[in-house]
């Protein structure tokens, strides 16, 4: 086996791991699954009540919206929360356990902890259409038509923005979970960069903001996490939607750049000590 | 004989009380940075709220009857009740995993009330920004003058004793079903989050659930009608629900405990 196809290997059977462990305790996501179900049932009647005096707004109508809603909370919910155990591990040492081990640190992680993300998107997905369908209606038509050609396009790139959008979670989080290799407390960085996320793109949609906000936000990481997947799903067209995969790429890729160098400088700090 | 033991034990409990909070004031400022961090961390968590809010009534107008300054109250008020809850009571959302983990023996061996020490005996740090945050809201609200401050800390308190009461009753919980994890976080969830939302966009199918079970009305919406008319009248009726509210959870308490079985746990607290 070349090194290469070796490595694959590796990362497959960590992403293989990471998911039957999510399956085997599918029950302990419980909380999760009841938490997003609630927080789509309130934004639906928020937006009804937003929507009482018109039926659209910046281009939404209510039931684009609340799709909206249910299609960016999946990045929250699914592929969420990488930063609080790859800090932990950094502040109490156990990184110096899992460096010494024979793969790449970097590549390992995201095949682990994104890897057994895809359970929990899953269930959420499957769980947001189903409530979609209660609360919001039919899933909103494609900007190009309903053909056939449309749907399976539309399905197979919201799936891979949300792969993309996983991917950029992940690798941001890890960066700034790893400055806990210079800062003895990092919880604010990841507050901080929770609520952009939050802000831009997750609650409500980019053409909400005011325009000079919204420009100015198409220029940061933000819509990349939750408004690409969600906007394919809402108003798909080919074009619109190449075009954010293309930059959704570009960021994962200048995410995992910086991921790496963030490691690179931080793993320098680790002192071993023997025991 | 009663009637001079009372306020003895009345003062007695509120120096234990005085007590715990300053140790417990004292433990979390061992910590500073992390206590600063988590204080203002809050406060940008519940601000980044606001721009969400800021943005939708800038393009609706107003949402299910409220307007920016009503959303604003509404978090103000709930942050600030929320937070004294867990200021003052903050093991009140860990009691479910305590009684679950045999945790409760080292409560039991003390002299005072088995809930009212064991509620006391921690406070949240993240909580102390909620606290706060409530009071920046008010400052920055429009028309805010001593009468409108006393008001709201006149509707916090009891908000805030609504709130500890409903998270130690669903906790409590873990008495009668073991793991009550899962339902606990389930109806503190919909208690906070029924609370920050107008309650124009609750159909009246659900409020009837909001003035009950789960009295998100009793935190938000009717002190938010009393704030509005500056209405002293009811609220000596809001005290009156809240005191029957933590009467009834401290009756489930004290049922549970019949029930509690010792873990045989060897704890200290030191």
């Amino acid at each position: 086996m070349t090194k290469l196809g070796a490595r694959l290997c590796c990362y497959g059977v960590a992403a293989s791991t990471a998911i039957r462990d999510r399956t085997a305790y599918a029950g302990n996501f419980s909380a999760s699954m009841l938490t997003y179900g609630l927080f789509v049932f309130i934004f639906s009647r928020v937006w009804s009540g937003a929507y009482e005096s018109q039926s659209t707004i910046a281009g939404y109508t209510r039931s684009m919206v609340v799709w909206y809603f249910i299609i960016a909370e999946i990045t929250s919910f699914g592929f969420g929360r990488y930063f609080w155990n790859l800090a932990r591990d950094v502040k109490s040492g156990q990184v110096a356990y899992l460096l010494a081990r024979p793969y790449d640190f970097v590549g390992y992680h995201y095949a682990e902890r994104v890897g057994g993300s895809f359970v929990d998107a899953a269930i959420i997905l499957a769980e947001g259409l189903a409530i979609g369908l209660l609360l919001a209606g039919p899933l909103p038509a494609a900007v190009e038509g309903g053909s056939l050609m449309a749907g399976f396009g539309r399905a197979g790139l919201l799936a891979l923005s949300l792969v993309l959008a996983g991917s950029l979670n992940f690798y941001l989080q890890f960066a700034l979970a790893l400055t806990a290799f210079w800062l003895e407390e990092n919880d604010a960085l990841y507050w901080i960069f929770q609520k952009f996320a939050l802000i831009v793109g997750t609650l409500i949609p980019i053409e909400f903001l005011p325009e000079q906000a919204a420009r100015a936000a198409l220029w940061t990481p933000f819509p990349y996490l939750s408004y690409a997947p969600a906007r394919i799903f809402v108003a798909f067209s080919w074009a619109e939607a190449g075009s954010l995969l293309a930059r959704q790429a570009i960021w994962v890729v200048l995410a995992m750049l910086l991921a790496r160098f963030v490691f690179a400088l931080g793993s320098r700090r680790v002192a071993l000590n023997g025991g | 004989m009663e009637g001079v033991q009372r306020p003895g034990r009345l003062r007695a409990y509120a120096r234990f009380l005085g007590l715990a909070f300053a140790v417990n004031v004292k433990s979390v400022l061992e910590y500073r940075v992390n206590f600063l961090v988590q204080f203002f961390g809050m406060m940008l968590n519940n601000a980044a709220f606001a721009a969400f809010w800021a943005v939708i009534i800038g393009r609706a107008g107003a949402v299910g009857g409220y307007g920016f300054t009503d959303v604003m109250f509404v978090w103000g008020l709930v942050s600030t009740s929320f937070g004294l809850a867990h200021v003052l009571a903050g093991n009140v959302r860990m009691l479910g995993k305590i009684v679950m983990e045999g945790g409760l023996d080292v409560y039991l061996l003390q002299p005072k009330d088995v809930m009212v020490n064991l509620l006391a005996s921690r406070t949240v740090v993240s909580a102390w920004g909620d606290f706060v945050y409530g009071f920046i809201v008010l400052a920055l609200l429009p028309g805010t003058d001593l009468a409108r401050l006393a008001l709201f800390c006149a509707l916090a308190l009891p908000g805030a004793l609504i709130f500890a009461a409903t998270f130690a009753a669903a906790e409590s919980l873990a008495f009668f079903m073991g793991n009550a994890q899962a339902i606990a976080s389930a109806l503190s969830e919909f208690m906070l989050s029924f609370s920050l939302y107008p309650e124009g966009v609750f159909g009246k199918g659900y409020r009837w659930i909001m003035y009950s079970l789960v009295p998100s009305a009793f935190v938000a919406f009717v002190p938010l009608r009393i704030y509005r008319a500056m209405d002293w009248r009811f609220v000596p009726l809001l005290w009156a629900i809240a005191l029957v509210y933590a009467a009834l959870s401290y009756a489930l308490f004290q049922a549970g405990l019949k029930r509690y079985e010792s873990g045989n746990r060897v704890d200290t607290r030191i």
